[in-house]
């Protein structure tokens, strides 16, 4: 785990009010895995936020947001040369193993944020790539993919399938989904083995704190930031689970 | 020049003023970029006798300057903590004090007979915070009587340091602070959280599941820092000041104010190094006045 002053190298807009920002920070881009995340701080906020790891290279780290509170309003309006505390690379996230075929790579709204660099490494072990890339509306949905194969979805029909993500969705040897924990819900329904990535409120990120409990299945919570915030969709009490929060507002 | 940071707790000797609050550093065992030689000591997240499931979520809400939370006390248990965080606390060169919980004044007595010799535990910090589910759900804390008589109970349990955390929601601290003092208490630790409550507009009802919550960070520190001056000034037990403490000069402002050290939670969230950067500029503003030690350090604390 690195603590950095982080300088934002570059933006770029991939959706109406939805930007990519760069962040210079190449010990964390060194070690990151798919479904981790960064907890990023600056002098407007108390606590930090978290964002997903959207891809990383030799320097640089890339999250990808959309204003939703008054933390995400400051962060897009920073710009390149911009420092930023950056901590991570935290939690645990998804666990590919080799041996699977196809991968399928269920996203609705802001939940692209994991999946470019879930769509690298498990192309990286050989599986054939499916994005099922769902949103409200085409100016909603993130311009940028990866895989082998993309599956626009929109629920007004502006861009590719009109239906949500889930039913657009072929079934495949493993499943990764990211959206709005009600969107994670019905992903569990139809494929309880599914890999998703939750989102709660966070005190440390770090573990420290327990203020991001995940009720389980078996009884009892754990830690979205440190078990978690990729879970096996099965282990998960959704009904527990608060399922307002905002991470991808736009399915 | 080194400065000597060291100080002297009720007989229990810190290398530093500088402590981790309970429920900010879990065990000790997952602490993120933890530099030790700044840590006077840790006291753990707050364990009852049985496991606890906790509260659910959402457990944690911003607010300005500060946060609330509503954990539930989540813990393993005293069994799990003597089996799996006892034994590593052995092997630190600081000392972990147990943050004990109960429900009944026999329930905080039997938790302490536990882990009494347990080897990794130095002492005991009691939070009295607790509701006294004997007594209709009455907090310990808010009563002197049973604020004496949890610390007596644990008293006569443990010969090791007895710290009794003292909560905010009272009229006049100096008379719970007596009441512990008498009772056999060998440090007070003031303040804990003080009970908040933020509400959600798009759903009309509080953010957070339990309702209310415990309010912490720079929000709470003037009011924690009277606090803790009040309860110096009504006893002759050393005071460790909490609340809101983020960098040197906020840690300095309880010291100067009558506490014997300092312990910082919330602020380690943001920043993991904030143990560290307290402890060193402690150690630089005493270099800066010619201090050669934390003991030097001027106090403003008229006694009651
Ligand atoms: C593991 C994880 C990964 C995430 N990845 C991304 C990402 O890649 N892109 C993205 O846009 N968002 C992501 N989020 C959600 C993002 O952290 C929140 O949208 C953000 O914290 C909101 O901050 P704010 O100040 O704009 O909102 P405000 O509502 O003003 O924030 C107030 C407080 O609530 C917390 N909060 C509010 N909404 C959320 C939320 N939905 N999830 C968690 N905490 C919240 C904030 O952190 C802050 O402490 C992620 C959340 C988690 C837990
Ligand atoms: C997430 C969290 C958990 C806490 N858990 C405990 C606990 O188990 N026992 C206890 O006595 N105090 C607990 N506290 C209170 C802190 O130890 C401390 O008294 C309080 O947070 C004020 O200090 P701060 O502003 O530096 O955080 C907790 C605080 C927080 C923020
Ligand atoms: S956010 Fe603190 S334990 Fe997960």
């Amino acid at each position: 785990m690195f603590l950095l002053n982080a300088r934002i190298t570059a933006m770029r807009e991939v959706a109406r009010g939805m930007a990519v920002i760069s962040i210079a920070a190449p010990e964390i881009a060194a070690i990151v895995r798919a479904g981790q995340f960064v907890n990023l701080g600056w002098a407007g906020v108390f606590l930090r936020r978290p964002f997903s790891v959207y891809r990383a290279d030799g320097e640089r780290i890339e999250v990808v947001l959309k204003a939703v509170g008054r933390g995400t309003s400051q962060l897009l309006a920073m710009g390149p040369g911009d420092v930023i505390s950056c901590l991570g690379p935290l939690g645990h996230g998804f666990d590919l193993e080799a041996g699977s075929r196809t991968a399928v790579l269920i996203s609705g709204g802001l939940g692209v944020a994991p999946m470019p660099l879930a769509a690298k490494e498990a192309s990286a072990l050989g599986m054939r790539v499916t994005w099922v890339h769902g949103a409200r509306s085409i100016d909603e949905l993130c311009s940028e993919s990866a895989g082998d194969e993309v599956i626009w979805a929109t629920d007004d029909g502006s861009r590719g399938i009109a239906g949500t993500a889930i039913s657009a969705a072929p079934d495949g040897d493993v499943v990764l989904a990211c959206g709005p924990n009600r969107m994670l819900a019905a992903v569990a329904d139809r494929w309880p083995e599914a890999l998703v990535a939750v989102e709660t409120y966070m005190g440390c990120g770090t573990g420290v704190c327990l203020g991001c409990a995940v009720p389980l299945t078996r009884g009892g919570y754990d830690r979205a930031c440190k078990e978690g915030p990729v879970y096996r969709a099965a282990d998960i009490d959704w009904a527990a689970l608060p399922s307002h929060l905002s991470y991808a507002v736009t399915v | 020049m080194t400065v000597d940071m060291s100080v002297a707790v009720a007989g229990m000797k810190l290398r530093s003023p500088v402590l981790a609050a309970s429920g900010a550093f879990g065990y000790g065992t997952e602490v993120p970029l933890l530099d030790r030689r700044a840590l006077g000591g840790m006291v753990s997240k707050g364990i009852f006798l049985r496991p606890r499931t906790g509260s659910p979520p959402p457990r944690i809400v911003e607010t300005p300057s500060g946060m609330l939370n509503a954990i539930g006390l989540q813990g393993p248990g005293v069994d799990a903590l003597i089996r799996d965080y006892a034994p590593q606390w052995a092997s630190w060169d600081f000392p972990v004090l147990v943050n004990i919980n109960g429900e009944s004044v026999s329930e905080y007595g039997d938790l302490v007979g536990r882990l009494d010799g347990v080897p990794g535990v130095a002492g005991f910090e009691i939070n009295i915070s607790c509701p006294n589910v004997e007594q209709g759900g009455l907090y310990f804390g808010n009563d002197p009587r049973a604020a004496a008589a949890v610390t007596e109970a644990v008293r006569r349990r443990t010969t090791l340091p007895v710290w009794v955390k003292l909560t905010p929601m009272v009229t006049d601290i100096g008379v719970i602070a007596r009441a512990v003092e008498g009772a056999g208490a060998d440090a007070l630790c003031a303040v804990n959280t003080f009970v908040g409550m933020s509400i959600d507009l798009n759903a009309y009802k509080p953010r957070l599941s339990f309702r209310t919550g415990g309010l912490s960070g720079p929000a709470i520190r003037p009011l924690a820092i009277h606090l803790a001056h009040q309860a110096a000034r009504a006893v002759r037990i050393p005071v460790i000041g909490i609340g809101g403490v983020t960098n040197a000069e906020d840690a300095l402002e309880f010291l100067v104010a009558g506490c014997s050290a300092v312990q910082v939670g919330t602020a380690t969230f943001i920043n993991p190094r904030a143990i560290a950067e307290i402890h060193d500029g402690i150690s630089a503003h005493l270099e800066l006045r010619h201090l050669n030690s934390l003991a030097e350090l001027p106090r403003y604390l008229p006694r009651d």
